[in-house]
C-alpha cells in the first residue's frame, strides 16, 4: 500500500495547516473542531524515522552511527539540521498565533 | 564511489580516521624521502631537495598540526554544533591521504637540489621533458583533490553550509598555509 504523507503546508498559501477534524475508523463517529499538528508531524517522514531510532538507541550518536553505517559526525550533523528546523518551525509557530 | 572519493567523512571520521590518515602520511613520507618530495606547506609539495628523512615526518606533523587547530578554532567559533577535536584531527588526517601520490609522482618530477648547480639551459631541458610536465600536472591534479577532500572534512567534522563554510576555509587555508611555510622556513 503507499505510504500517504500528512500535508502540514498549505498549498494555497504556504501557512500551517491545522486539523479540522478527526473521525473513529469503527464507529464513524467525528470530532470536529481546529487543532494544531504535533510538531514532530511538521518533519519528512526520513526525519520522523530518524528520530524514532535515536529515541530506541536510547539517543546515544554512536549506537546510530552504527546502525546507519555512518560517521559520528554525519550523524550529528542529521540531528543538528532537525534541531534547526524544529527550532524554525517553533518560530513560525509563535508567530502564527500571535 | 564519488562520495568515497571525495567525502569519505560520511562513513568514516574520528579514531578510525586519525589512524588511516596517520598511516598514509607516513607511507607518504617515507616514499617522499626516497623520491626526495617535500610537503613543506599545507599546500605544498616540492621535488628535488635530498634531507634527512625526520625533516619528512616533521613536514607532515606541522602541516597536519596547524590544519587541525585552525580548523578546530574556526569550528568553534563558526558552528552551531558541538564538534569533536577527534573528529576534526581525524578527517584532516584521512584528507591528507593522496599525499601517496604525490609523493610517487615526485619520482618523475627529480629536479637537482641547491647543492647540485646546474645551468640555466640544463634545467629547462630536465623540466620541459614530457614525463615531467605530466607527473607535474599530476601532482597539481592530487593536490586540488586534497584540497577538496580538506573542504570536506572541514564541513563534515564542523557541520558547516553555505558562505560561512566557503569563506571560514579559505581563510583558515590561507592561514595554515603561510604559518606552515614560516614554521617550516624556521626549522630548516
Amino acid at each position: 500500500m503507499m505510504q500517504k504523507n500528512l500535508p502540514h503546508i498549505c498549498p494555497s498559501c504556504s501557512s500551517t495547516l491545522k486539523v479540522k477534524s478527526l473521525v473513529c475508523e469503527k464507529c464513524a463517529t467525528e470530532v470536529t473542531g481546529l487543532f494544531s499538528l504535533p510538531l514532530l508531524a511538521s518533519l519528512t517522514q526520513q526525519e520522523q524515522d530518524f528520530i524514532t531510532d535515536f529515541v530506541i538507541s536510547s539517543g546515544s550518536l554512536k549506537i546510530m552511527a552504527q546502525k546507519l553505517g555512518l560517521s559520528y559526525p554525519t550523524v550529528r550533523n542529521l540531528l543538528d539540521d532537525i534541531i534547526l528546523k524544529i527550532e524554525t518551525n517553533q518560530k513560525n509557530n509563535k508567530t502564527a498565533s500571535k | 564511489m564519488k562520495k568515497w572519493l571525495f567525502n569519505p567523512f560520511i562513513y568514516i571520521a574520528g579514531t578510525k580516521a586519525l589512524i588511516i590518515g596517520w598511516a598514509a602520511m607516513l607511507g607518504a613520507a617515507v616514499i617522499g624521502y626516497y623520491s626526495k618530495t617535500h610537503f613543506d606547506g599545507v599546500l605544498d609539495a616540492h621535488s628535488g631537495h635530498a634531507a634527512p628523512m625526520w625533516f619528512y615526518f616533521e613536514d607532515a606533523l606541522v602541516d597536519w598540526s596547524l590544519l587541525v587547530v585552525i580548523f578546530y578554532t574556526a569550528g568553534s567559533i563558526f558552528s552551531r554544533s558541538s564538534i569533536r577535536f577527534i573528529d576534526v584531527a581525524g578527517t584532516f588526517a584521512l584528507a591528507r591521504w593522496v599525499m601517496i601520490f604525490v609523493a610517487i609522482a615526485g619520482f618523475g618530477v627529480y629536479m637537482p637540489g641547491p647543492n647540485q648547480p646546474v645551468s640555466m639551459e640544463e634545467m629547462m631541458k630536465r623540466v620541459m621533458t614530457g614525463p615531467v610536465i605530466v607527473c607535474g600536472l599530476l601532482s597539481l591534479a592530487l593536490v586540488v583533490w586534497m584540497v577538496a577532500l580538506m573542504y570536506n572534512a572541514f564541513t563534515t567534522s564542523c557541520n558547516l553550509k553555505g558562505g560561512k563554510a566557503v569563506w571560514s576555509f579559505i581563510i583558515g587555508l590561507i592561514i595554515a598555509e603561510v604559518l606552515s611555510k614560516l614554521i617550516l622556513h624556521t626549522i630548516y
